[in-house]
Parts: structure tokens; sequence; C-alpha cells
């Protein structure tokens, strides 16, 4: 059992604030979201895996609709963003000539191209998100307070901060980006009641992570983490049809390629059950036989082998002292990966959890503990990777090495290095590696005022503080002046830390109204734009509307205008569904027509001024608030 | 370029353990699982502004004292300046062991350069071995209370860390 510790004085606040938060697993190939009842979590849905695939058509299609699309218009179905999100050209090389659709962008930021616009990651990963807030929100029966969703450890900075903003992007309360194999542990942990030092072998679609956890009464304590944020199942089914079906991949058409992808997958899925399994590539039978797929999975596994030493390394164990191996991950499944798991590690894993649900159920946990619910489980968490600053010639010195405890801080002190500089630039690097090219930048700023001194005599003290949420701030003071300046190491929407930070603790103040009068704008401002859109529509397009379905529209428009004018945004967006449901036929004409216009006619400045404006009303909530205390 | 490290308070306080040498790796555990069920910043999710921000930055100042004093060499290390004794970055070294270090180090180099890295393995191995045989003489000094052999002994080990990262970076350039 775990601890309950009383607090004198506390109950009435957490009565005052009993939250309907969730935790989502954002999944490379599937999303799950789950909650906490009755001190044990649960997945929320009959069927709670949403596939991570987002269709653009005339509308916007989540989860299995819109894997539905995928064979027939493969560059309007995304599949796999999480491989995209916070990445840069750059970084996606790799993966790029695999996927269906086509990317765009530059070294920081990829888009997305759709026919006739492009959408980031982020915004494509909101719509998940939204699905899953949606669903929750039905099961819940209210508006979503705050959300953990997990991320793979060893995602670095600018992949957690997209992930945030997505989370943003969709309304949601982020309270908390965790860990996914720390999220398993502690569905382990918890459920059942394992103690002791575990492995987790987390292999998804597109991310591998390996973490070493210690699990003791009331603490779960991550050793180390490590792992490799761009390999996973995914990998596995293109190089099987890279292998078996090299017509289909090498045809130029990625109708062809989403095909053979999806063979491969279907053929290393039945070798889970049967050995050899066969699919049909319309002209012949190919088989594959379980020792085929080991050795197409060898370099892959191999990488996996690799991260697993070293993160018993940096954990300074060895595999004799592991109390057990946990499994994740939808890639788990496959005896191969169970066969070299048990080889690498000496054990026969654990899979007592359902690999795919225990992610969703360890974040909800962690979100019940950080709105002050039943759960008392405290979990130091680590620096996936370590942070440092440029020095001069190009290397890095790291400040926090990674598997650092958070929070953290480090300070040293550094000299000038010219005559007469009067200012310090700080470059701010995360990686491993000991030169600037090979890590990640994450922020630069200046420090300007130094007074002018001769070489090594001006003396900067740099600090980095990490917050519980793995967030970095970076200060630099000049110290014989004291004059300071400090960065943030921000979401790249434009709110700071401490923006976010004051919001949130506002937000727990005024849980209830804040967010209610926030929904409610959110949907006002929705209705609105489907309201004119659908006019629009029924106006230019009138051609296509059948007598029923003009009445139905209609009907429906009345009815979210009489929505709108009340209070309950629950109410509107119900109408708002209603809506789209009567018009639903007449979209599909339009859509067949080929015409293509966008019924919402959103573009990505609108949803990030959609967002900006959504977060003014919530200031201006504030204030009111402030004022009338 | 790096000159000083910032000052904590005390680790042994903060972990609520008495300022020795002579610690159990896993009381000292115990220890930092309790201090973080009380100070963790989560514990203070819902609490105001002001309290968040000193669980933070109690919470960091008591992981910052975990690592030290988990770590035997640096726990050592620790002890040795809260007693006046600091280690210096030019430390006079016996000229015997410099000569040994600087041989395994060419020796190391060698083996780099022709990307032989069984061969680092087995230098990376046999160091270690050496490492724990000189974590271990430790004891006995702190025992006697000899803090100038406790300085030569922490500067020895400071040169086998060394050695060892980078057999650790040798192994890691294969990526």
């Amino acid at each position: 059992m775990l601890m309950q510790i009383a607090e004198p004085g506390q109950s009435t606040i957490k009565e005052a604030c009993k939250q309907r938060v969730v935790g989502i697993d954002l999944g490379t190939t599937n999303s799950l979201v789950a909650h906490v009842a009755d001190a044990s979590p649960t997945v929320l849905g009959e069927d709670p895996i949403v596939p991570s695939v987002v269709y653009y058509g005339g509308h916007v299609e989540v989860g299995r609709a819109a894997a539905a699309h995928a064979l027939e218009e493969p560059r309007q179905t995304l599949a796999s963003v999480k491989r995209l999100i916070g990445r840069g050209l750059r970084d996606v090389e790799g993966v790029r000539a695999m996927l269906p659709y086509e990317l765009e962008g530059d070294d920081r930021a990829v888009k997305i191209k759709l026919a006739g616009r492009a959408v980031s990651p982020v915004e494509v990963s909101a719509e998940i998100l939204k699905e899953l807030k949606a669903r929750a929100e039905r099961e819940l029966g209210g508006p979503i307070e705050g959300v953990v969703i997990t991320v793979p450890a060893y995602f670095d900075d600018a992949q957690r901060q997209a992930t945030r903003d997505a989370g943003r992007l969709a309304g949601l309360e982020v309270m908390r980006l965790m860990a996914e194999p720390t999220a398993a542990a502690v569905a382990y942990g918890l459920d059942k009641g394992s103690k002791g030092t575990y492995a987790v072998f987390d292999l998804g679609g597109g991310t591998f992570d390996v973490s070493i956890l210690k699990l003791v009464e009331g603490v779960f304590e991550v050793k180390a983490t490590g792992g490799d944020s761009a390999l996973g199942g995914d990998d596995l089914d293109r190089a099987i049809a890279r292998v078996k079906f090299p017509a289909l991949v090498g045809s130029g058409d990625p109708r062809d390629m989403a095909r053979a992808v999806g063979l491969a997958r279907q053929l290393k899925e039945a070798l889970t059950e049967h050995d050899p399994a066969t699919a049909s590539n319309g002209a012949d039978e190919i088989t594959l036989t379980r020792a085929e797929l080991r050795d197409i999975a060898q370099p892959l596994l191999d990488r996996c082998g690799k991260a697993c030493r070293r993160v018993l390394k940096d954990a300074e164990l060895s595999r004799d002292d592991l109390d057990g191996v946990i499994l994740v991950g939808g890639s788990t499944r496959s005896p191969i990966v169970r066969d070299y798991v048990r080889e690498v590690f000496g054990k026969e894993p654990l899979c007592d959890l359902d690999p795919d649900q225990v992610v969703a159920l360890g974040a909800a946990v962690q979100a019940d503990v950080l709105a002050g619910g039943q759960q008392k489980v405290v979990l130091l968490d680590v620096v996936p990777l370590s942070l440092g600053i440029e020095m001069m010639g190009g290397v890095v010195e790291k400040l926090i090495h990674r598997n650092t405890t958070i929070p953290a801080g480090a300070a040293q002190t550094f000299t000038t290095y010219a005559d007469n500089q009067t200012g310090f630039d700080v470059h701010v690097l995360q990686g491993e590696r000991e030169t600037v090219e090979a890590c990640r930048s994450l922020a630069r700023f200046t420090l300007k005022g130094v007074p002018p001194m001769i070489a090594g005599m001006g003396r900067v003290e740099i600090t980095f503080l990490v917050d519980a949420d793995g967030l970095l701030r970076v200060t630099a003071k000049e110290l014989t002046t004291g004059h300071e300046a400090s960065i943030e190491v921000k979401p790249s929407y434009g709110l700071t830390d401490e923006e976010v930070e004051r919001m949130l603790i506002e937000s727990f103040e005024h849980a209830e109204d804040d967010l209610a009068a926030r929904n409610l704008r959110i949907e006002r401002v929705e209705a609105e734009r489907i309201l004119a859109a659908t006019k629009q529509a029924f106006v230019t397009d009138a051609a296509l509307l059948t007598a029923d379905v003009r009445a139905a529209g209609e009907a429906a428009m009345r009815a979210l205008e009489t929505a709108m004018a009340g209070n309950d945004y629950l109410k509107i967006r119900g109408a708002i569904e209603a809506l789209d449901l009567a018009t639903k036929p007449f979209a599909q004409l339009r859509m067949n027509r080929a015409i293509d216009a966008e019924l919402r006619g959103r573009t990505l400045d609108e949803v990030e001024a959609d967002v900006a404006h959504g977060d003014a009303a919530r200031h201006a909530q504030h204030a009111g608030t402030q004022r009338s205390e | 370029m790096a000159v000083e490290r910032a000052s904590s308070s005390d680790a042994f306080g903060l972990l609520g353990l008495p300022a020795q040498f002579d610690l159990d790796p896993q009381v000292i555990e115990r220890a930092f699982y309790d201090r973080s069920k009380d100070l963790h910043p989560d514990r203070f999710a819902n609490a105001p502004a002001a309290e968040r921000v000193v669980a933070l930055s109690q919470s960091r100042a008591l992981n910052d004292a975990y690592k030290t004093l988990k770590n035997p060499v640096k726990r050592a290390e620790y002890l040795l300046a809260q007693a006046g004794v600091t280690i210096g970055p030019n430390e006079k070294l016996d000229p015997a062991f410099l000569m040994e270090i600087l041989e395994l180090r060419e020796e190391l180099a060698e083996a780099r350069v022709a990307n032989k890295l069984p061969e680092v393995s087995r230098l990376q191995r046999t160091m270690a071995e050496r490492r724990k045989a000189a974590v271990a003489k430790l004891q006995p000094l702190f025992d006697h209370h000899d803090l100038p052999a406790i300085k030569d002994q922490l500067i020895l080990l400071r040169y086998l860390d060394r050695y060892l990262e980078e057999c650790d970076a040798a192994l890691d350039e294969e990526d």
C-alpha cells in the first residue's frame, strides 16, 4: 500500500478542487486516455485505442475514421507525426523517404504539405488530443481540468515543448509531461505492488526508451534513462517492406508504399501467433518466417541492446541487480523482441499489464497526484540528455549531466576571453556529444553591460535551473557589477513559463469558473466560425443541397444560435456536433465534387490567433476576478 | 575556463545523516527517499506560489546533496572540503604514478586511434578494478583522520576517473 500522508487543513482545499484530470498516452501509432476513479486507473472508452491518425479532407477526422482513408488518400492521411514533432528537416531525413506524405519547412521545424496548405506536427497532434479530450469529457461528464501527457523519456527539449504546445492548442491544461517508461513503471508499481529495481523496455511505433527505476514505498526513482527517439516498430515494418515488397516500395507512388508497409505490418503481426505468415501483394503470396524477421530486425535490435547496456552502466548496475524487466509498447508483443529482451537482461520479461494501456494508466495516476488526489507517490525523474553551454572553439561544457534527478541546478563561473569584452554570448545546448554541431541548440542570449576589463578578469556566473517539469531556465550574471540576464527555454507559442506558472496557479484558485468561462469562449468562437462557413457554403454550393438537407441544416443552425446565447458550453458543443451531422451529406457531396474548399476554412494562422485569443480571454477573466476580491 | 561551483548548504544535514565517510549506501538512499516524500515539488502542486518556490529550491538542494553523498569519492571530497582541505587544479603527483598513468593513457590513445574497441573495453575493466581498490583505501584513512593521505588518494582517484571517462568517450564514438 502507498503511504497516506495526512495534512491538517488541506482536506478542504482538496474537496474544493475535486478534479476531472486525465492521463494521455500520445503515441506514434495509437493514443489513449485514462482516468483515476476510486484509487485505481482505467482507460476511457469502449474501444480505448485511438489510432494516432488525422485525415485532412473537407473536414478533419481522427482515429479509426481517419485511418480508413490511408490507402486511398495517403497524402491527406497523417500517421506517425510523433516522429516529426519538435524536429527540423535535417533531423527527419532518415524517415522522410518512408512517409507517404510530403514535408517542407526548415532546420527548426517541419511542416506537412496538404492540398493547398501545410500543417505543423503540433497542429496534427493537437487534433488527436482534442479527440481524446472530447472522449474523456463524454465519459466523465464535464470539462477536463488538467492533463498529464506522456512523452518518450529520450525526447529532447524541443520535442517536449512542441508536445506541450499541442496540448495547449487542444485547449488542455498540461500539468506535466511525463516520461513513458516512468508512467509504465508507476502503473506496475501501483497495480502489481512491484517493489525493487526494474528495467522498462519500451518499444513503440516510432520511439525506443529504456529506463531503470527503483520502486519503494511511496517513492519511484528513475535511476537512469536512455533510448533512441527515432527507432520503433514502424522502422521494422519498413525494413520488412523493403525486403519483401521491393516492387511496391520502389514504384514511387505513395499509395504503393502505404500498401507495402501495411502488408509488412500484417506479416509481422501474424508472426506473433503463427510461423510462417503469409500475405498477398496482389500477384503472389509472400511468406515471412520468424527466422527471417529476426534477421531483418537484427540491426534495429542491436541499437536497442546498445541503449540497454548504456543505461545499466549509467545506473551503475549490472543486469543481475534487476528484479525484473517490464515490457511496454505494441512492438514488444512480437516474440522476436521478447526473445531479445530475455537475452539482453537474462530475465523473463513481465507483461501482465496490457503493454498498450500501461503508459496511459501511469499518466492518469500522476495526474491524480498533481491534482492532490488520493495517490501519494512521489516520482523522482531525471534529465534525459545533458545540458550545457558553448565554449570558445565550439565545444560544449556540460553543466547538468544526463540522468541527474530533477529538480536540479548547477552554477559555474566563466571568464571573459577578450580584452574590453562588453557582452557575453550564452548558447544553451542539449546532448551528449562534445561539439556544438552535434548537440541540439536550445536557446541563445547575450549578457550585455560587462564592464571593459582585460581578458580573463571579467567573471560571469551561469546558472542552470531545471524544475520538476524538466523545464530549463538559464541565468547569466556578471559578478563585479551584479548585472544579470536570463532566458527561459520556453514554449515556442510565446508564453513564458512564468505566465504559464501564474495561470496554472490561478486556474487552481479559480478552477471552476475560469475553465468554464474559457471553454464557453472557445465553443462560441468555434460556433461562430462554423455558422459563417456553413451559411457561406449553402450559398456558394446551393446546387448540391437537397431540400431536406437544407431544412435540417437550417434547423441545426438555429439551434446552435440559441445555444450560443446561453452560457452552457456543453450545449454549444452538442449543437455544433448536431450541425456537423445534419450537413454531412452536403459536405460529402462537396468533397466528391472535388471542390476541396475547406468547410471550416481554418488556416494555421487562424488556429494560432485562436489560441492567443483564448489566452487573452483568460487574462481578462483573471483581472476581473482580482478586482472583485 | 570553469573556475568554481556554487556552494550549497550542508549535504549531510539536508539528508539528516551524520557527517562521516562511513555510510551504508542503502541508508543514504533511504534518507533521500524519506526526505523527497516531504520536499518534492509535486507534493506542493496545489500550495501557494511562495511555498512552491521554497519546495523547489529545497528539493534541488536535496537532489544535489544526494548526488554528492551517494558517490564515495564525492563524499570524501566533500568531507575534506568541510575540514578546510581543498584540491586545486595543479596538485603535485607522485612521479612514479605520473609515469604510469601517462603510459596507460598512451596505450588507450593507441587503441582508440586504431579503433580497437575490445581493447578499450579491456583497459576500462582493468582500470575500474583498480579504482575500486583505490576507493576501498579511503575508509581506513578516514578512520585515522589522516587528511593529507586522504587528499593524495583523492588526487589519484581524479586521474583514474578521468581515464575512465576517456574510455567511455572512446566507446561512445562508435555511434
